[in-house]
C-alpha cells in the first residue's frame, strides 16, 4: 500500500511538471499584457517597455519559463499582476475557502439525498416511488444550476425573506448556492445507484442471501448497497473536484468571493501568476482526489488490489 | 471497525476545523436584516451606507491602480489637492488655495494646517512630490496612467523617459508650500489634482510597509474622509468616517459598507431585499423601473466609438468611411437596444461636458454625426466606384454583452442602409487591443471614459499617431492640438478644439462616435446627496447622508 502511494506521488509530481509546462506556454500565447491597455495606448513605447521590463515580460518566453519553474520547485506560486503585489498562494487560499464549503455542503446533500432516492427507486421497481425519483432525476439533470440559483434567490431570499439574497457574511450565505449546486448531483447519484442496484439485486448472491433467511435491511445494507457503490464512488471523484473548486456562475449569482471566478478572471486578465497557480492547485487536486478513490475501491472491494494494478 | 470509525471521527474533525479556521467577510450576520428588509445599521443611531461596486477591488496603491473600482475607494479614503464637489468642480481639500502666476504655468498650492494622516502626523508638500515622482517613474508607477502628470509638468516627460527627477518642475518649498511649474497653460489641473494619481503618499510609511504597502486596511494610511476598517478585494471593503479628516464635521454618513456583485440581477433583488440602497439597472430592468419613486439615470464622460484603421483595406477610401458613418441609427440603438440612461452620439465630446461661458462644448458644437441612409448608401457607391468593387468590412469587437448588441446592431443597419454584409470579428479585451495595437484591424468599437471635464481628454488621444488611434497623421490637426494646448485665450483656445473635433469627424472621418454612456439606477429615498461623477473619480461619499 505504502509503495503504491509512492509511486502516485511520484506520477503527480510528474503530471503537475506537465500541466505547468504546457499550460505555461499556452498562457503566454493569449494575446496583451496584463496591464490596462487603454491607458498603455497613451504612453510612448519607451516607457511601455520600462513596465514591461520592470515585472520581468521583456525576457524570452523560455527564460520566463525557467524563472517560474525554479521558483515553483522553492514553492513560490509569485504575485499577482491583476491583484498587485499580492501572494497567489495568499489569494488562492483566501478564496479556497467560499468555494470548498460551498462545494462540500453540495456534495454531501446530493451524496445522501441521491443515495437516498436511488436506493427507494430501485427497491420499489416499477411502482409510483420509482417513477416520482426519475421524474425528480430528469428535472435534476434538465435544469441548469443557475436558474435554480435564480429562482431560489427570488423566491426564498427576497419573496420569503428565509435566506440571505447574496453576499458572504454569514453561513446561511453558503446555505442557497449549496442547494443550487447539489441539485443535479442529486439527480446523477440517484439515477446511477438505482441502475447498479436493479444489476446486483438480480445477482445469485442476493437470492442465496434471501433463501438462507436474512432480513431485507441486512441484505440491502450488507450485500445490495456495498456492491453498489462501486459505481457512485467512479463518478464522485470527478463530481467532487469540480464542486469543491467552485462554480463561476453560482459564485457570481449570489456574489460569492470564491475560486472559480477568480480562474475565470484571472484568464480574462492575462493575470499569469494567478492562471498558473490555479492550474497548479487543481490539478495537483484532481490528481490526488483520484487516488483517494482508487483507495477507495478497495475498501468497498477487497477484491481490487492495487499493488497489483487491477482496478 | 474501531479504527475505521476512529478515521472517521479524525477525517471530521480536520474538517470542521479547516472551516472554522476561515472566517466570512462580515462578522456580523445581517440574515435577520435582510430577512425584514430593514436597512438599520448595527451601531443603532450610526449612519450607514450599503453600497456596491461592480468588479473587485483589485488595487490600492495609487501608483498601480487604474480602474474605477479602485478609484472609487481610494478617493474616499484619501485626498488630493482639490476634490470635486455635487457640481464636479473642483474645492480646495489638502490645499487650502493655489495661486496661479500671470503666465498659467506656475501653480502655488498652499496646504492646509489641519491636514492630517491618520497617524496624526501633517500632510506636507514632500508627502505630494513623492507620490507624484514616484508615478512618473515607469519601474513603480505602472498603471500606465503617468500621462495624467507627464503631460502637463515640466520635465515629467523625460524624467518617465529615463530621464533626471531634479527637472521636473515639483518644489516642496517647505511642508506647507508646493509649486509645480506646467509645460503649457492648463485650464482644468486643479481638476486634475483630485484624481488619484495625484494624491499624497507619506514616503516613511510606504517605505516601511515594502511589498506590503496597501495590501490591507492596515498597510494604508489614510488623509481622506474615511479610513478603511476592512478590505477585501473580492467580496468588498467597510469605510468609515476619519475622525481626524480637517472637514470631519461636514462628513454625515459614519460607515459605508461596500460589497462586490457582478451580478446585475443580483444587486436588484439584494436592494429590494434592502441589503443595498443604491442599484445600477440592466437594461432589461429599466421599462419596469420606471415608475419607482427612486429611479433615475446618471451619464458618463464616456464615448463609445467606431475606429478606422486608415492604412486598412477598404476603410483607406474616405467615401467608404463616410457611408459607415452616416450609415446607421445611434438614436434606435440608445433607445431601443441600449435602453440604459446612454444617449445616441451627436459628436465625439459627450453632452455636459464643459465650454465656455456656461454654454458646453456641444452645445457650442453642435451636431456633427447622425443617421442620412440616403447620403451614406450615394457615398458608399462613390467609394465602391472608386476602389473597383466593393471592400469587405470587418467589424473587431471585445467579447462584451454590451459591445455585442451594439455590433449587432449596427451590421443589420448597415445591411438596411447600404446593402452590405459586415463582418463581426469578436475577440477578448486584451485580443482586441493587440490587434489594434498591431494595425491589424479594419474598424474596431472602442471607448474612451474622460479624465478630466475638458474636449482635451479626448481630442488628445488622436496626436500620437499610433496604430490603436487608427495611423492618423494629419499636421493640421496637430498643429490645432498643440495650439489649444499653448492658447491662454479661452475663446481662441476653444475655437480650435472646435476645429479639431470636425477635423476628426467630418473632414477626415477618423471616428465614428456612437454613443454617449449613461446608466439608470434606483436609489433608496432616505439617501440624499449620493452624486456620481461623470468624470474623474466616480464617486465622493463625503456629501452623503442618510434620513
Amino acid at each position: 500500500m505504502k509503495r503504491y502511494i509512492g509511486i502516485r506521488i511520484i506520477y503527480l509530481l510528474i503530471t503537475l511538471f506537465i500541466i505547468s509546462t504546457v499550460t505555461f506556454f499556452l498562457m503566454k500565447a493569449l494575446p496583451g499584457t496584463p496591464f490596462d491597455e487603454e491607458k498603455l495606448a497613451q504612453l510612448p513605447q519607451e516607457q511601455k517597455q520600462m513596465i514591461l521590463t520592470s515585472y520581468g515580460l521583456d525576457k524570452p518566453v523560455f527564460t520566463q519559463y525557467v524563472n517560474y519553474i525554479k521558483n515553483v520547485a522553492q514553492g513560490d506560486l509569485g504575485t499577482s499582476f491583476f491583484y498587485t503585489g499580492q501572494k497567489v498562494t495568499d489569494i488562492i487560499s483566501g478564496r479556497l475557502f467560499p468555494s470548498a464549503l460551498i462545494g462540500l455542503q453540495a456534495v454531501l446533500l446530493g451524496l445522501a439525498i441521491g443515495m437516498i432516492l436511488g436506493i427507494v427507486a430501485a427497491y420499489r421497481h416499477n411502482t409510483g416511488w420509482d417513477y416520482a425519483t426519475m421524474i425528480i432525476a430528469v428535472l435534476g439533470v434538465s435544469i441548469p444550476n443557475f436558474v435554480l440559483a435564480a429562482l431560489l434567490q427570488y423566491y426564498v431570499g427576497l419573496k420569503w425573506g428565509l435566506l440571505p439574497v447574496a453576499f458572504w457574511e454569514s453561513y446561511p450565505s453558503s446555505i442557497l448556492p449549496s442547494i443550487a449546486l447539489c441539485v443535479g448531483v442529486i439527480a446523477l447519484i440517484a439515477r446511477f445507484v438505482r441502475t447498479e442496484m436493479l444489476e446486483v439485486l438480480d445477482q445469485d448472491y442476493v437470492m442465496t442471501a434471501k433463501a438462507k433467511g436474512l432480513g431485507t435491511i441486512r441484505i440491502m445494507f450488507q450485500h445490495v448497497i456495498r456492491n453498489s457503490l462501486i459505481s457512485v464512488i467512479t463518478i464522485l471523484g470527478p463530481i467532487v473536484v469540480n464542486l469543491l473548486t467552485g462554480s463561476l456562475v453560482i459564485e457570481n449569482i449570489f456574489g460569492i468571493p470564491g475560486i472559480g471566478s477568480l480562474f475565470v478572471d484571472s484568464i480574462k486578465m492575462n493575470d499569469y501568476s494567478t492562471i498558473m497557480g490555479i492550474t497548479l492547485f487543481y490539478s495537483a487536486f484532481y490528481v490526488l482526489v483520484m487516488l483517494i478513490v482508487d483507495l477507495l475501491y478497495g475498501l468497498v472491494d477487497p477484491r481490487i488490489r492495487l499493488a497489483s494494478g487491477k482496478g | 471497525m474501531k479504527k475505521k470509525k476512529v478515521g472517521l471521527l479524525a477525517s471530521l474533525l480536520v474538517v470542521s476545523a479547516m472551516f472554522t479556521g476561515c472566517s466570512f467577510s462580515g462578522s456580523d450576520s445581517k440574515t435577520a436584516d435582510s430577512a425584514s428588509g430593514q436597512t438599520t445599521s448595527s451601531a443603532g443611531s450610526a449612519k450607514e451606507l450599503k453600497l456596491y461596486v461592480e468588479n473587485e477591488i483589485k488595487d490600492l496603491d495609487q501608483w498601480k491602480a487604474s480602474d474605477d473600482v479602485s478609484f472609487t475607494v481610494l478617493n474616499n479614503v484619501n485626498e488630493g489637492l482639490y476634490r470635486l464637489d455635487l457640481k464636479n468642480e473642483p474645492q480646495p481639500a489638502m490645499a487650502e488655495k493655489a495661486d496661479l502666476s500671470e503666465d498659467k504655468l506656475t501653480y502655488t498650492f498652499t496646504l492646509r494646517d489641519n491636514a492630517k494622516w491618520s497617524d496624526g502626523t501633517p500632510v506636507t508638500a514632500q508627502d505630494f512630490k513623492y507620490a507624484w515622482l514616484r508615478e512618473m517613474d515607469p519601474k513603480t508607477g505602472t498603471n500606465g496612467y503617468s500621462f495624467i502628470m507627464t503631460d502637463y509638468i515640466v520635465g515629467a516627460a523625460e524624467y518617465a523617459a529615463g530621464g533626471s527627477a531634479d527637472q521636473v518642475g515639483i518644489e516642496a518649498k517647505d511642508d506647507k508650500t508646493l509649486v509645480v511649474k506646467l509645460t503649457q497653460p492648463t485650464p482644468y489641473f486643479l481638476r486634475l489634482t483630485s484624481l488619484a494619481p495625484y494624491f499624497p503618499m507619506k514616503e516613511d510609511f510606504v517605505k516601511s510597509k515594502g511589498e506590503g504597502y496597501a495590501l490591507g486596511a492596515d498597510s494604508m494610511l489614510y488623509n481622506g474622509p474615511y479610513t478603511l476598517s476592512s478590505v477585501d478585494a473580492a467580496s468588498g471593503a467597510v469605510l468609515v468616517k476619519n475622525q481626524g479628516y480637517w472637514d470631519a464635521a461636514n462628513v454625515k454618513v459614519d460607515k459605508v459598507d461596500l460589497k462586490v456583485i457582478k451580478e446585475k440581477s443580483t444587486a436588484l433583488n439584494a436592494y429590494k431585499a434592502g441589503q443595498l440602497d443604491r442599484v445600477l439597472l440592466a437594461s432589461s430592468d429599466v421599462n419596469a423601473s420606471k415608475s419607482d419613486p427612486g429611479f433615475g439615470t446618471g451619464i458618463n464622460f464616456r464615448t463609445t466609438y467606431l475606429q478606422f484603421n486608415l492604412k486598412a483595406d477598404g476603410v483607406s477610401n474616405i467615401n467608404i468611411r463616410k457611408a459607415l458613418e452616416f450609415g446607421f441609427d445611434s438614436k434606435l440603438l440608445a433607445d431601443q437596444v441600449l435602453n440604459n440612461g446612454s444617449k445616441a452620439a451627436t459628436g465625439l465630446i459627450p453632452d455636459v461636458m464643459s465650454g465656455i461661458d456656461g454654454k458646453s462644448f456641444r452645445e457650442t458644437q453642435g451636431d456633427l454625426v447622425g443617421v442620412d441612409a440616403a447620403k451614406a448608401k450615394e457615398y458608399w457607391d462613390q467609394g465602391v466606384k472608386e476602389l473597383g468593387k466593393a471592400p469587405k468590412i470587418t467589424m473587431l469587437v471585445a467579447d462584451t454583452s454590451e459591445v455585442k448588441d451594439v455590433s449587432t446592431f449596427m451590421q443589420s443597419e448597415y445591411k438596411k442602409n447600404l446593402g452590405i454584409d459586415v463582418t463581426i470579428d469578436t475577440k477578448t479585451s486584451k485580443a482586441r487591443g493587440q490587434l489594434m495595437d498591431n494595425s491589424n484591424y479594419q474598424m474596431a468599437i472602442t471607448a474612451w471614459g474622460a479624465d478630466y471635464d475638458d474636449a482635451m481628454t479626448y481630442l488628445d488621444l488622436w496626436a500620437n499617431h499610433t496604430p490603436y488611434r487608427g495611423n492618423y497623421e494629419n499636421a493640421d490637426y496637430d498643429k490645432l492640438i498643440n495650439g489649444a494646448k499653448k492658447e491662454t485665450d479661452e475663446k481662441k483656445r476653444l475655437d480650435m478644439l472646435l476645429a479639431a473635433e470636425k477635423t476628426l469627424l467630418n473632414d477626415d472621418v477618423v471616428v465614428v462616435p456612437i454613443y454617449f454612456g449613461g446608466y439608470s439606477f434606483l436609489l433608496n429615498d432616505r439617501v440624499q446627496n449620493l452624486e456620481y461623477h461623470p468624470y474623474g473619480n466616480p464617486v465622493d461619499f463625503k456629501y452623503s447622508d442618510v434620513k
